[in-house]
């Protein structure tokens, strides 16, 4: 621990405490019960995650953040369905989970848009795959287009927008089949500072506006702590549950609070569990070392 | 906006000017090889046959026995040969060719009942379009499926890679055999040509398909058939259109063999009579214009294909 | 001439096992039909346009189709059983009898005269200049036999030549290319050789050796029985198409009926039409005889069995008497 920082990540405020009590207070959604996975590669078995235990409540905003290789994408991926787990149980609503479902809606990083579709049709896919009828579901894409502030982009095709609305097409088509949780993976990881800075903000107020729970992927602490009421931060190799942080930085959150002292608390203390160098590098990385030699003039020097 | 639109418009121009550059310099070295004496012309053709016993007006001779030949009559006192500087007869000149090209749909055909040329060429049209459309339906679902499922593709795959080195023609007799004299075993050639590259061409474009277009879909609620044509399908769809356009060129490779089994007709016999009579100018023109067609037909699918896909930008870049 | 036997293995395979069974289905579904005969792309063929563009079948009273085809597509589609009759060689008709497209001659319409050839380079004068030197030719082919034929009359043997074997397409090249001394081709090949290799002569011909190649009309077994009187009714209107031909009021007519089947020039069709004997019915009766050596259709059917059977085209002799049945052109 920082012996300078006076105040502790795990000291609560009345009030913060007072709503992790209510949260607590809620049903659980979603319940991961000693989840394993071990796959075979190249390089023989591969034990991804090991143990994993958590649950998250109804309405919670939950990250997950961990160096590369903790497995925090594939425990995203058989959240979803999209992976099988080799063992323990995902709960959601206390049934098991087998495949992906409408319960469970997902945003990827990269967009994953259908190109072919325009902007409101893509919003309507999932209505229309769950047996609503056409117009049902246009009306439904309409009022998700404009809870996001994309209805004046309806008729665009994907490649036409930024990468920003491109993920706001992404987050509405997720919601508009009325999820029971969200699951987000690094969704804004390929937006620039300025765009991330605004889409965590826009998050933020829909998730305050939406009966939706929220479990948020990123490798960036800032924006965990920003987001999350709780932070489950995973080692690698196996991935395992390094520990959960209830986020002390008091709601509503605004960037002003980055430099509040809970706020720096929680930071120091996810920076000292991930460790300083948060990527560690690769052996071909550390094979490649520049050779430089001086291409200018001896006088000419920048510095 | 008045400066953009400035730039893409003499982008646009100057991209139809190397367009039209493109086939007028292939002319260009053409004409050269063709009209200017010095360039090439390795033959020389007799003019006159003067005291060399095997000379005959019109004969076309290597310019070193001509000049031996030359030689050896002033020699003998013989009377001495001429001629003029000639290519070989496989290379007529363009303005022959475009004369043959001319008279070709002109001219009415000599014999009675004989097609015309357009005939000719509409004859072959309708083969490769049967063949191409039968091949397509099989093909087509078949690579799809072969693309998306692996248990499909590994079932499918290697007789199919193996089906695609037997050469095609071989299959002649056997299709003659099976269905009959007339165009049947032609588009069977077509079909056998085309299919199996088809299936492993359109496979491919299926497994290039971004995985997490198709995981979003299934988080979305898609699956089993729905995934397939509402998601594989209209994914590939504009580099299956690609591929097709191709394909299709591909087929025609397939009409030159496909015309010489049964009964012989079409475009492409039309050429093979006449390069074995040596009649390049007549051989020349028909290649042009399947040539023609050829080009003509991809230039207007691609046309085509950008309406179709809006959404593709890839389909702008040619 | 242009015998050309089933070169690739697998269309052995598919001749062998798949196309008799093909024939055989189809044979009796042609009866009442117009009798369909494939014709190609030689002289002595060319010249059955004459009697379709003239009408003279009609007249004759006898429903004729004839398709044009590729010589070696017109015998696929004969042995497939698609069609009642097709020209070929005689030599080609054993060729295809013993892959399972088995057939009768009902007639003959001519013998190579001069079409078929041994092509010396510049220099090269006769048969007697070969010796010890190498000789393109495509082996098992009738250009074989003829060079074979010219060495016999010139007192050498197979081995005082060096054989290579190469397609006939390519002649021209080889001699070209100055490999080889002499090259075998049949027209119009044989011309192109010696257009492009000036200087180079034919030294040995089939006109040196008349009735070495005869071309006949090869009818399927079954159509020849059941129709009889139709075929017989064919071979009188090709002894028409003969005088026709024949006659110099009415060859020039002939012979632009014949270059326009083919694509050509009258001019350029005429000496083609040269190195062909066309045979008259009475011509015929006298070559349709039993007997020895290459006088009679017999003799040189023997002679083509032995090459045949020699160079491995087929493994067994094949009986002869099945192939031949001179009562058609005899009928009266």
């Amino acid at each position: 621990m920082n012996p300078n920082t006076s105040l502790s990540y795990l000291d609560q405020s009345a009030d913060v405490k007072a709503r992790f009590d209510r949260i607590n207070q809620r049903e659980t959604i979603l319940e991961v019960r000693n989840l394993g996975k071990r796959f075979r590669s190249q390089q023989g078995e591969v034990e991804a995650l090991r143990g994993i235990n958590f649950s998250v409540r109804r309405r919670e905003f939950v990250c997950v953040i961990g160096p590369s290789g903790c497995g925090k994408s594939t425990l995203i991926r058989i959240l979803a369905g999209l992976e099988s787990h080799t063992s323990g149980d995902v709960l959601l609503d206390g049934k098991p989970v087998k495949g992906p479902g409408q319960d469970r809606g997902m945003v990827f990083q990269g967009y994953s848009l259908f190109p072919w579709l325009t902007v409101k049709k893509n919003v309507m896919f999932g209505p229309q795959m769950n047996g609503r009828s056409h117009d049902e579901a246009e009306r439904d894409a309409r009022l998700w287009l404009d809870l996001v502030g994309l209805d004046k982009f309806a008729d665009a095709y994907p490649h036409q927008l930024s990468g920003g609305m491109r993920q706001r097409v992404a987050i509405a088509r997720a919601l508009v089949n009325q999820p029971r949780i969200l699951l987000m993976d690094e969704p804004f990881g390929a937006l620039d500072a300025q765009t991330r800075a605004k889409m965590q903000s826009h998050l933020i107020d829909i998730w305050k506006n939406i009966d939706v729970t929220v479990l948020f992927i990123t490798h960036d602490l800032d924006e965990a702590i920003y987001l999350a009421d709780r932070i489950l931060v995973l080692k690698a190799h196996p991935g395992e549950v390094q520990e959960v942080i209830e986020v002390p930085v008091p709601r509503p959150r605004t960037p002003a609070q980055f430099n509040s002292p809970e706020f720096r608390a929680t930071k120091a203390r996810l920076e000292e569990l991930i460790h300083p160098a948060p990527e560690p590098e690769s052996e071909d990385e550390q094979a490649v070392q520049p050779h430089l030699i001086r291409f200018t003039n001896v006088m000419d020097n920048v510095e | 906006m008045s400066l953009i639109a400035k730039l893409t418009d003499s982008e646009t121009r100057k991209r139809a000017l190397l367009g039209i550059g493109s086939f007028l310099l292939p002319l260009l070295v053409w004409s050269l090889v063709s009209y200017v004496p010095f360039i090439w012309h390795p033959k020389v053709e007799v003019t006159v046959p003067g005291g060399v016993d095997y000379f005959q007006v019109g004969m076309l001779v290597d310019r070193v026995q001509f000049e031996d030949e030359v030689a050896y009559a002033r020699e003998q006192h013989l009377a001495l040969p001429a001629g003029k500087p000639a290519n070989p007869i496989y290379l007529p000149a363009p303005h022959e060719v475009a004369k043959a090209f001319y008279t070709g749909f002109t001219k009415p055909p000599v014999q009675k009942d004989a097609p015309w040329l357009h005939e000719s060429l509409w004859h072959s049209i309708q083969i490769i379009f049967w063949g191409f459309l039968i091949s397509s339906l099989i093909g087509v679902p078949l690579g799809i499926l072969a693309g998306t499922y692996t248990t499909f593709a590994r079932l499918s795959e290697p007789f199919i890679e193996y089906f695609r080195y037997l050469p095609a023609p071989a299959f002649g007799a056997l299709a003659v055999a099976i269905l009959g004299i007339y165009d049947g075993p032609k588009i069977a050639i077509i079909v056998i040509g085309t299919l199996f590259q088809q299936v492993l061409i359109i496979a491919n474009t299926t497994r290039k398909l971004e995985a997490t277009i198709i995981e979003a879909a299934r988080t979305l609620g898609a699956r089993g058939v729905k995934l397939l044509t509402k998601v594989v399908v209209p994914g590939i769809l504009p580099d299956l259109y690609r591929d097709q356009r191709i394909l299709l060129g591909w087929a025609w490779t397939y009409l030159i063999v496909a015309e010489l089994i049964g009964t012989s007709s079409g475009i492409t016999f039309y050429i093979t009579q006449q390069a074995r009579y040596q009649h390049f100018d007549n051989v020349y023109a028909a290649i042009m214009i399947i040539g023609i067609i050829g080009f003509g037909t991809d230039l207007i699918l691609g046309g085509l294909g950008r309406r179709l896909f809006p959404w593709d930008r890839a389909q702008d870049r040619r | 001439m242009n015998v050309k036997h089933i070169s690739s293995t697998l269309k052995t395979l598919f001749t062998r096992l798949i196309l008799p069974a093909a024939a055989a289905l189809s044979i009796s579904a042609h009866a009442a039909q117009p009798l369909k005969i494939g014709y190609s792309d030689w002289p002595g063929w060319v010249a059955w346009q004459v009697a379709i563009d003239k009408g003279w079948f009609k007249e004759a009273g006898v429903p004729v189709t004839f398709e044009w085809f590729d010589y070696s597509a017109s015998m696929d589609a004969f042995a497939a059983g698609k069609i009642d009759a097709v020209t070929m060689t005689n030599g080609d008709a054993l060729v295809t009898g013993a892959a399972g497209g088995k057939s009768v001659m009902v007639m003959l319409t001519d013998y190579s005269n001069g079409n078929d050839m041994i092509i010396g380079k510049p220099g090269v004068r006769s048969i007697k200049d070969l010796k010890g030197k190498k000789v393109a030719v495509e082996m098992g082919f009738v250009e074989h036999l003829l060079l074979l034929n010219g060495l016999k009359k010139a007192g050498m043997k197979e081995s005082d030549v060096t054989l290579v074997n190469a397609k006939t397409n390519e002649m021209p090249q080889m001699l070209a290319s100055g490999d080889v001394v002499a090259i075998g081709a049949w027209q119009p090949i044989a011309g192109q050789t010696m257009k492009s290799v000036p200087g180079a002569r034919p030294i040995y011909t089939s006109a040196d050796e008349p009735g070495l190649i005869y071309d006949v009309l090869a009818v399927n077994p079954a159509s020849a029985k059941q129709r009889r009187a139709d075929w017989i009714k064919v071979v009188k209107v090709w002894d028409r198409v003969v005088k026709y031909i024949n006659d110099p009021k009415t060859q020039p007519d002939a012979v632009k009926i014949m270059a326009a089947r083919v694509g050509v020039s009258p001019e350029t069709y005429l000496p083609l039409l040269k190195g062909t004997r066309l045979l008259s019915l009475d011509e015929a009766k006298k070559i349709y005889v039993k007997g020895d050596g290459f006088k009679t259709l017999y003799g040189s059917s023997k002679i083509a069995d032995e090459f045949n059977v020699a160079n491995d085209v087929y493994k067994s002799p094949q009986d002869l008497d099945s192939y031949l049945d001179a009562s058609f052109t005899n009928a009266k």
